[in-house]
C-alpha cells in the first residue's frame, strides 16, 4: 500500500459512498448535492492517477455547469426543504432498481478487479496535459469533431424548439 | 454595454463613458462632508436649536404656556405684595416666578412661545447638543433654560430697505399737539 | 528547507494574503466609492483615515449571534458559506505574482482557478435554497441563471490567451506575454472583465443581491460570521479576477526591475483592475435580467468566439 493506493483508496470511497447517498435520500436537493461530492471525488481520483486536467474539466463542466444547471431547475419546481413523499419511488421500484444497481456492480467488478491485479499498484503516469491533447486532437480528433457536431445540432434543434414554443428564438438558458 | 448589444450603440456606450467621467471628476474635487463632532457645523441664522429663559424679564403672565400648541411648558408662580414705597400709597402686588420647564420631548419648534412673549424674555438658541439617554431627562427647569441665554446670538440686523422699527419711527414724530378742549362736550353737559 | 516547512510556509502565506488582500480592496472601495459620491467614507476606526474599518467590522460580525432560520435546512445552510469561500483560497492559491512567487504552481493553473470559481458559485445556490426565504430562493436562481450564462464566455476568453501563450499555466501564460497582446487579445480582455464582475455578481451585474427588490439576495438570512464569509468571498473574488486579468492580459510580473520586483508589477496592476471594478459599481447603474442575459449570449459569448477563431488563426499562421 503506497500513499497513492490510500488516496485512490479514500477517493473512490468517498464518491461511491456519496453516490449511493444521492440515490438514496429522500431530500431532493441534497441528492444534488451529494452528487457533487461524488463527482468531485471522482476528480479526486483522476488527480491521483496524474490526469489533472481531466479531474479540472470534471470539476469544471460538472460541478460548475451541469450539477448548477440541475439545482436550477430544482429551483423551479417546489423542492420542499425536509424529505419529499411524492418523489419517493415504490418499494417495487426500489427493489428493482437495487437489483439493476447490483447487476452493474457486479458487471464493472468483474471486468475491472482482474484488470486491478495486473496493473498492481496505483500510478501516477497517463499522457499528462500536453499528451492528452495531442491524442485528442491526433487520434481521437474524428469522432471528437462528430461528438461536437453533434452537441451543435443539439443546441441548434434546442433553439428551435424553444423558438417554437414562444414564437421567437431567444438564446435563454 | 447592454444598449450597444442593443445596436443603439450612439446611447450606449457614450452614457456609460460620461458615467465614468463624472465619477471621476467628483473624485478629484473636495468632498461635502461636514466632520461633525471634529468641526462645528456652519448653522443658519436664526438656527432654531433650543428656546433660552431670560427668567428676570418673566412676569408669569403664561401667555407662552396658553400658546403652546402641545402644552409643553409648565409654569407655576405666586402673588407677593410689594409694601407701598411711599407713605399713604397702596400695596402693590406682583407674581414671582416659581417654576419655568420646557418639555423638549414634546416641543416641536414653533417658535410662538418666542413670538407671544410680551416681555421678550424668551428667546431662539442655536445650540442643538442637549440630546439624553432618557425622555424625561428633556425636561429642563428654569436654570437650565437660564444657562443657554449665553448661547443667544444678537439680533440679526435688519435688512438694508425695511421700514424702521416701530420705536425709531415713533420718536421721529413731532409730538402730539395738545387736546383741543372739548368745547362741544362741555356745551352739551351744561345743557 | 524541508517540504513539510515549505508546504506549511506556502499555506500561511496564501492565507495571509486571502485574509489581507481582500480587506485592502475592501478598503479601497470604502474610500474610492465615497470619494467618487463627494464623501470621506469611513474617518474613525484606527485613527488615520479610518484604515481598520473592516479589522473592526470583523470584530463587530464575530460578535453577532449565528441565528439559523427554524425553518431552513441546517446543515445545507450552515456549510453554504465555507463552499462559497474556500474555492477562492484554492484558486488564490495557483495564481503567480512572479515566476517563482507562487502558492502551488499547478501545471494546469488556468483551468483550476477556472474550476475553482465555478464551484465557489454552489455555495450561493446553497445558502439560497437551504434559507427557506423567497427572496433567497429568487435570489440564488438569478445568481445561478447568471453564473451559467457568463461562465461560458470567461472561459472561452482565457482559452483564447491559453491558446495563444500554448499553455495552461499562469506562470507560462505571463512569461509568453508580450505588449503586443494587448491589442491582439483585447476582445477577449473585455470579455473576461465583463464576465468577471459578472461572476463575482458586482454591480452592474448584481440583479441576484438586488437589494431593492431581494433585501440581498442569497444571502438574506445570514448574519454573524457567516454573512461576514460571504462578503470575505465577494472581496476575495474581486482580488483573484483582478490578479488573473493582470496575470493574463496585462503581462504580470513584466515590466521595468521586473527581475526583483516582479510580484509588486502584478500586485500593483491587479490592484489598478481592482479599482476600474470599484469605479464600475459606483459609475454604472444595475442591469435588469433580460440585458443580463441578452449581454452574455448575444454579446460576450459570440465575441469570445470571434476572438478564440482569430487567435486561433494567428497562431496558426505564425507557427
Amino acid at each position: 500500500m503506497t500513499g497513492l493506493d490510500v488516496a485512490f483508496a479514500a477517493a473512490g470511497t468517498v464518491a461511491a459512498a456519496s453516490a449511493v447517498l444521492s440515490v438514496t435520500t429522500r431530500h431532493v436537493v441534497h441528492a444534488a448535492l451529494w452528487l457533487v461530492v461524488s463527482l468531485g471525488a471522482v476528480a479526486g481520483c483522476y488527480l491521483v492517477l496524474g490526469a489533472e486536467f481531466v479531474a479540472l474539466v470534471q470539476v469544471l463542466i460538472y460541478v460548475g455547469a451541469v450539477v448548477v444547471l440541475v439545482l436550477f431547475a430544482l429551483m423551479l419546481t417546489r423542492a420542499p426543504i425536509g424529505p419529499n413523499e411524492e418523489v419517493s419511488a415504490s418499494p417495487l421500484h426500489r427493489a428493482l432498481a437495487a437489483v439493476l444497481a447490483a447487476g452493474v456492480t457486479a458487471l464493472l467488478a468483474a471486468v475491472l478487479v482482474p484488470l486491478a491485479r495486473v496493473v498492481g499498484a496505483v500510478r501516477r503516469g497517463g499522457p499528462g496535459t500536453t499528451g492528452l491533447g495531442e491524442q485528442l486532437f491526433g487520434t481521437w480528433v474524428w469522432p471528437f469533431e462528430a461528438l461536437s457536431v453533434l452537441l451543435l445540432a443539439a443546441l441548434v434543434a434546442a433553439l428551435a424548439v424553444a423558438g417554437m414554443a414562444r414564437g421567437r428564438g431567444a438564446g435563454e438558458p | 454595454m447592454t444598449e450597444a448589444a442593443k445596436g443603439s450603440r450612439a446611447a450606449g456606450i457614450p452614457g456609460l463613458v460620461r458615467g465614468l467621467a463624472a465619477t471621476a471628476r467628483t473624485l478629484a474635487r473636495p468632498t461635502h462632508t461636514s466632520e461633525y463632532p471634529d468641526a462645528p457645523p456652519s448653522l443658519p441664522p436664526r438656527s432654531r436649536g433650543v428656546i433660552a429663559l431670560l427668567a428676570e424679564n418673566c412676569t408669569s403672565c403664561m401667555l407662552c404656556a396658553r400658546e403652546c400648541p402641545d402644552w409643553c411648558i409648565y409654569i407655576d408662580s405666586h402673588k407677593e405684595t410689594v409694601p407701598a414705597t411711599t407713605p399713604g400709597g397702596r400695596d402693590r402686588q406682583r407674581n414671582v416666578l416659581d417654576r419655568f420647564a420646557i418639555d423638549f420631548s414634546l416641543c416641536m419648534y414653533c417658535g410662538i412661545c418666542v413670538e407671544v412673549c410680551p416681555f421678550d424674555a424668551l428667546f431662539w438658541s442655536p445650540e442643538f447638543e442637549y440630546a439624553e439617554l432618557d425622555i424625561r431627562e428633556l425636561l429642563h427647569e428654569r436654570d437650565r433654560l437660564g444657562q443657554w441665554m449665553a448661547t443667544v446670538p444678537p439680533p440679526p440686523a435688519l435688512d438694508e430697505r425695511s421700514a424702521d422699527p416701530a420705536e425709531v419711527s415713533a420718536l421721529g414724530k413731532p409730538a402730539r399737539a395738545p387736546r383741543a378742549p372739548r368745547q362741544a362736550a362741555a356745551e352739551e353737559g351744561q345743557a | 528547507m524541508s517540504p513539510a516547512v515549505e508546504v506549511l510556509v506556502r499555506t500561511v502565506a496564501v492565507l495571509a494574503a486571502f485574509l489581507v488582500l481582500p480587506l485592502l480592496v475592501g478598503q479601497t472601495e470604502h474610500k474610492v466609492m465615497a470619494h467618487m459620491q463627494g464623501r470621506l467614507g469611513p474617518m474613525y476606526a484606527g485613527g488615520f483615515h479610518g484604515w481598520a474599518q473592516l479589522v473592526a467590522d470583523g470584530v463587530k460580525f464575530a460578535q453577532k449571534e449565528d441565528v439559523t432560520p427554524a425553518a431552513a435546512d441546517r446543515p445545507v445552510f450552515r456549510l453554504a458559506p465555507a463552499v462559497g469561500l474556500v474555492p477562492y483560497l484554492v484558486a488564490l492559491a495557483a495564481v503567480p505574482l512572479s515566476p517563482g512567487l507562487v502558492g502551488a504552481d499547478a501545471p494546469a493553473s488556468a483551468v483550476l482557478v477556472l474550476a475553482a470559481t465555478a464551484v465557489g458559485i454552489l455555495g450561493t445556490l446553497m445558502a439560497g435554497w437551504a434559507s427557506a426565504n423567497k427572496y433567497s430562493l429568487l435570489g440564488a436562481m438569478r445568481a445561478a441563471a447568471q453564473l451559467l450564462s457568463y461562465e461560458l464566455p470567461l472561459v472561452l476568453a482565457v482559452a483564447s490567451v491559453c491558446l495563444a501563450a500554448g499553455s495552461l499555466s499562469l506562470t507560462a501564460i505571463a512569461g509568453a506575454w508580450s505588449p503586443w497582446w494587448l491589442l491582439w487579445q483585447l476582445p477577449g480582455a473585455f470579455v473576461f472583465l465583463v464576465a468577471a464582475v459578472a461572476e463575482l455578481q458586482r454591480p452592474p451585474f448584481d440583479m441576484p443581491v438586488a437589494d431593492s427588490e431581494l433585501v440581498f439576495g442569497a444571502y438574506t438570512e445570514y448574519t454573524g460570521l457567516r454573512f461576514a464569509f460571504f462578503l470575505l468571498a465577494e472581496y476575495a473574488g474581486i482580488v483573484l479576477m483582478s490578479l488573473l486579468f493582470a496575470v493574463l492580459y496585462l503581462g504580470g510580473w513584466k515590466g521595468p526591475l521586473s527581475g526583483d520586483l516582479g510580484w509588486l508589477w502584478t500586485l500593483l496592476k491587479g490592484f489598478v483592475v481592482s479599482v476600474l471594478v470599484i469605479w464600475m459599481r459606483v459609475a454604472w447603474p444595475r442591469l435588469r435580467e433580460d440585458q443580463l442575459q441578452r449581454l452574455a449570449w448575444l454579446g460576450l459569448v459570440p465575441l469570445a468566439l470571434l476572438q478564440l477563431a482569430l487567435t486561433g488563426v494567428w497562431v496558426v499562421a505564425t507557427a
